[in-house]
């Protein structure tokens, strides 16, 4: 594989996809990507990703808005012309042909010499690991397997924009893990800009340069994984990834709070912010204890250590809950009384 | 079936132990007599009517005539499926990319061929192909020739005829097939760089050729003993194996050489029967059967649009399906017209030829005769087929398959084989003069129709309802009366249209199995439109196809009601 980067930069501009004349599947999209990053849509079921992703590849028209690649507005350019290595969810292998074979289909398209195949292909399936595995037809292979043949069949064209829809969605698990962290690596080694489409907030932490969260058909907050999880843009983005308290604040503001930042019982004196609340329950998790709490009404989640001695109160108690002005996560759109 | 779990296993009284077999045997006896009997009498002919000899299959092989007959028959039958196949694919493919009621339409395209009488369409293609006929003259009108095109009495007139009514055989499984196609998998394809004509040749058709193979399969099988298309579009270079067994009969009197080349064609089609059956299954028979994977969306358009290629796809469908519905459209409004020579559009409407139609005591008498053979061979099929239908699921599982191959063999069967087999062993015995025989002969190719549907409902019947009904203590004609019968009733209508169908449209039979005064309406337009066709002709063309549309309207109707 080239050691140069592949990745194109990705402009999208004001794309809107409206199917049947009433869902709106893509609602207005702006986003940038910038060349060999790698930017994961995050979103529930529905909330347009895999309209998106189709649109980059050219498998669905959008009705309005471009997408730009390097600066060029690719609306009319066929599918077949836009170098773009797409893995599909169920993976779309062709079922009639070895594993090499499906490798080498884009190669061959493109006119390459037969040694040339050759030499690209057997990188490609060193490259995912499946050297030994090229005379096999995709059924004789193992789930993850065939997974991996459908990112060397995607990669070996050397596209200039790498789609990927819910690659991982069909394994279990610890597979998901495993193949998560070679996703990653490979991704450092050929950094070409990539598309990943998941709705699996953990995964896109993990693996994004970017995340472009989505809901409704809009992108709700682009930004780095540390950006969304720490200054998130609203209550649906910090509800969305990681878990959020939300507290309203003596002078009626509504904050974000996460639960490994509030503190509660002995630790909470301490804190500048207080707020008196009853104790719910204790949960005792290995590392700590996750602690319930309700104060003014609403019940609060607090992670503690495992030897805190908030644990040893009984539930029902009066405690005080508090957090450091530093970790309150503010919202711009958050309404005040 | 939670009602049934409290009870006590029910003793069988020892009738219902063989009641089974009580189902099944009428259709067996029937089957044996005017099937089996009349077709193996004829087999056994071939080895000669006294010693045993070879001398006939040798001359088979050996005169260059009947060689070049059966070369005939293999290279039209060839052709015939390969055009079938190239002509299906874009119909399929339109089939799979339209909306559902563009797709229901073309359903109906592509079954009509298949549901009309082959007189109409052999009549309704002659008048369109003919030298002076629609064809022509258009081609003519607008200068592209000068001369009229021999499109038919020749190669292009069987290749015509036949593929446009076999096409349906490999339509409808090739539909399938492109529905079980993986639409990620064309599009991986398009996205690796692939135009339309690489993704057809490198994915799609390799993907639905299970689909094509089986459709092509049946109608190889069909076309090798077909007789009245050859016979009616053909020259006498294309003539097929059927028409050199029925001149022998009717002509040579040579019956022991009709013999052996009824066992050359029984033996092509069984050995292909036996193929199909071992790859594909003796449903996908009957269902047409899909592809296989099944994981991703169905093939379908998407938002894009068509592409070029999706684009001249479309366009060549919507030119078969033309193909397929132009004979219909063209000889019914024929029909309606005034002018003795047949003329299309007709200059005027007028119902001039369906008044000489029934003001002519030949054309009431063969219609009146057909009707009543029709009658009589759908009850007796209806009453044959239902009862072994719910027979066969009432004994040993390692009976069921046997008899239900044996059962469906006279679909198999080329029709020239039973006629003449069936003529053989009638003439002596007076039944060719009367309507009888050849009711019983249409009662064996209806039988297995009604057999079949019926059976298609029984799978959606549990029988634990039955179990359920008994244990409650209802008597089994109770049972059947309130719970078998309006579970099965929609199997039995379906039956019994294609049951009619089947007897309505039969050519071949009536050709063997009655004389001048029992002829049925089918045969006497044979004969008309062998010597020339004249507009009463096309006016029964039209009365025929009113009839099965009809037909056809109330079976969709009376089966739309059920669940
Ligand atoms: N072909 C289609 N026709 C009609 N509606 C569609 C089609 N594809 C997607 N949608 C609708 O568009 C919305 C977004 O779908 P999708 O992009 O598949 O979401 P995601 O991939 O995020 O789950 C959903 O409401 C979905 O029902
Ligand atoms: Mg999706």
């Amino acid at each position: 594989m080239s050691p140069t980067p592949l990745g194109k930069p990705v402009a999208v501009r004001g794309l809107r996809k409206i199917y049947g004349g009433v869902v709106a599947a893509l609602d207005g999209i702006d986003l940038d990507i910038a060349p060999g990053s790698f930017c994961t849509l995050l979103g529930a079921s529905g909330s347009g990703k895999t309209t998106l992703l189709k649109a980059l590849a050219g498998f669905e028209t959008a009705d309005e808005g471009a997408i730009l690649v390097d600066g060029r507005d690719i609306g009319q350019v066929p599918v077949a012309k836009r170098n773009i290595g797409m893995v599909f969810q169920n993976y779309a292998l062709f079922p009639h042909l070895t594993v090499r074979r499906n490798v080498a289909f884009g190669l061959e398209m493109r006119g390459i010499g037969r040694a040339e195949i050759s030499r690209r292909v057997d990188a490609a399936l060193a490259l995912v690991g499946l050297d030994a595995h090229g005379d096999r037809l995709p059924r004789e292979l193992s789930g993850g397997q065939q997974q991996r043949v459908a990112l060397a069949r995607a990669l070996v064209i050397e596209p200039d924009i790498l789609l990927m829809d819910e690659p991982l969605g069909a394994l279990d698990k610890n597979l998901r893990q495993a193949i998560q962290i070679q996703l990653r690596d490979l991704h450092r080694r050929i950094a070409a800009t990539t598309v990943y489409v998941t709705h699996d907030q953990e995964e896109a932490l993990f693996l994004s340069d970017t995340i472009a969260l989505m809901d409704r058909g809009r992108v709700v907050q682009v930004g780095s994984p540390e950006d969304l999880y720490f200054r998130p843009a609203n209550r649906f983005v910090a509800a969305f990834l990681g878990e959020c308290n939300f507290v309203r604040v003596p002078d009626g503001e509504e904050i974000g709070l996460r639960p490994e930042k509030t503190l509660i019982g002995a630790r909470a004196e301490a804190a500048e912010i207080r707020l008196d609340g009853i104790l719910g329950s204790a949960v005792f998790t290995g590392t700590g204890y996750r602690v319930t709490a309700t104060v003014a009404g609403r019940e609060l989640t607090a992670l503690t250590a495992n030897d805190d001695p908030v644990a040893g109160l009984a539930p029902g108690s009066a405690v005080v809950v508090g957090f450091h002005p530093a970790h309150a996560m503010r919202f711009a759109d958050a309404a005040r009384p | 079936m939670t009602i049934t779990d409290g009870l006590r296993p029910l003793p069988r009284p020892s009738w219902r132990r063989h009641a089974g077999w009580i189902g099944i045997a009428p259709l067996a006896v029937l089957l044996v007599i005017a099937f089996a009997i009349p077709v193996g009498s004829l087999l056994r002919l071939s080895f000669g009517e006294g010693d045993f000899t070879l001398e006939h299959f040798a001359r088979i092989v050996t005169v260059p005539l009947y060689r070049s007959v059966l070369l005939t028959t293999l290279t039209i039958s060839a052709t015939t499926t390969l055009l079938c196949v190239v002509m299906s694919y874009p119909v399929a493919y339109l089939m799979a990319t339209v909306g559902p009621r563009m797709r229901a339409l073309l359903i109906v395209v592509v079954l009509l061929p298949f549901w009309t009488s082959s007189l109409v369409r052999t009549t309704a293609w002659i008048v369109i192909l003919q030298g002076n006929g629609i064809l022509n003259r258009l081609l003519m009108g607008v200068g592209l020739t000068s001369e009229p095109v021999a499109f038919v009495y020749n190669l292009s007139g069987v290749l015509i005829g036949m593929t446009h009514v076999l096409m349906p055989f490999v339509v409808l499984p090739l539909y399938a097939a492109l529905r079980g196609l993986d639409l990620s998998t064309v599009q991986a394809a398009e996205g690796l760089g692939a135009g339309p004509t690489t993704v057809f040749f490198r994915i799609v058709v390799p993907l639905t050729a299970p689909g094509a193979v089986a459709g092509a399969t049946i109608v190889f099988m069909n076309a090798l003993g077909f007789y009245i298309t050859p016979a009616l579009m053909g020259g006498p270079a294309q003539t097929m194996i059927s028409q050199m067994i029925a001149d022998n009969v009717g002509r040579q009197l040579d019956w022991s050489f009709a013999a052996a080349l009824s066992t050359v064609l029984l033996g092509a089609t069984l050995v292909l029967f036996v193929l199909f059956q071992r790859v594909f299954g003796l449903d996908r028979l009957f269902s047409g059967g899909g592809g296989g994977s099944k994981s991703g969306e169905p093939f379908r358009l998407t938002s894009r649009g068509r592409t070029a290629g999706g684009l001249f796809g479309a366009v060549m469908g919507l030119a078969v399906a033309v193909f397929l519905i132009a004979p219909i459209l063209v000889v019914f409004p024929m029909s309606l017209g005034s002018s003795p020579f047949l003329a299309f559009p007709p200059s005027d409407l007028s119902l001039r030829w369906y008044v000489s139609f029934f003001e002519n005591s030949k054309w009431v008498g063969a219609l009146t005769r057909s009707l009543q053979v029709a009658a009589v061979t759908v009850a007796g099929a209806v009453v044959l087929g239902t009862a072994a239908a719910i027979g066969l699921d009432r004994i040993g599982q390692h009976w069921r398959r046997t008899i239900e191959t044996a059962f469906v063999l006279p679909m198999i069967v080329p029709v020239i084989i039973l006629a003449v087999g069936l003529y053989y062993l009638f003439a002596p015995v007076g039944l060719v003069a009367s309507i009888w025989g050849l009711a019983i002969g249409h009662t064996v190719l209806a039988a297995p129709y009604v057999f079949i549907t019926v059976r298609a409902a029984l799978k959606g019947f549990d029988p634990n309802l039955e179990l359920a009904a008994l244990g409650l203590g209802a008597p089994w004609h109770t049972m059947a009366r309130r719970i078998l019968v309006p579970v099965i009733l929609p199997g039995i209508l379906a039956g019994s249209v294609f049951a009619f169908i089947t007897s309505f449209d039969d050519v071949i039979l009536a050709l063997f199995l009655t004389n001048i005064r029992t002829r049925t309406l089918p045969k006497l337009m044979y004969e008309g439109v062998a010597h020339e066709i004249d507009p009463t002709i096309i006016a029964a063309a039209g009365l025929i196809i009113l009839v099965t549309v009809a037909l056809l309207a109330l079976d969709l109707v009376l089966t739309r009601k059920r669940p």
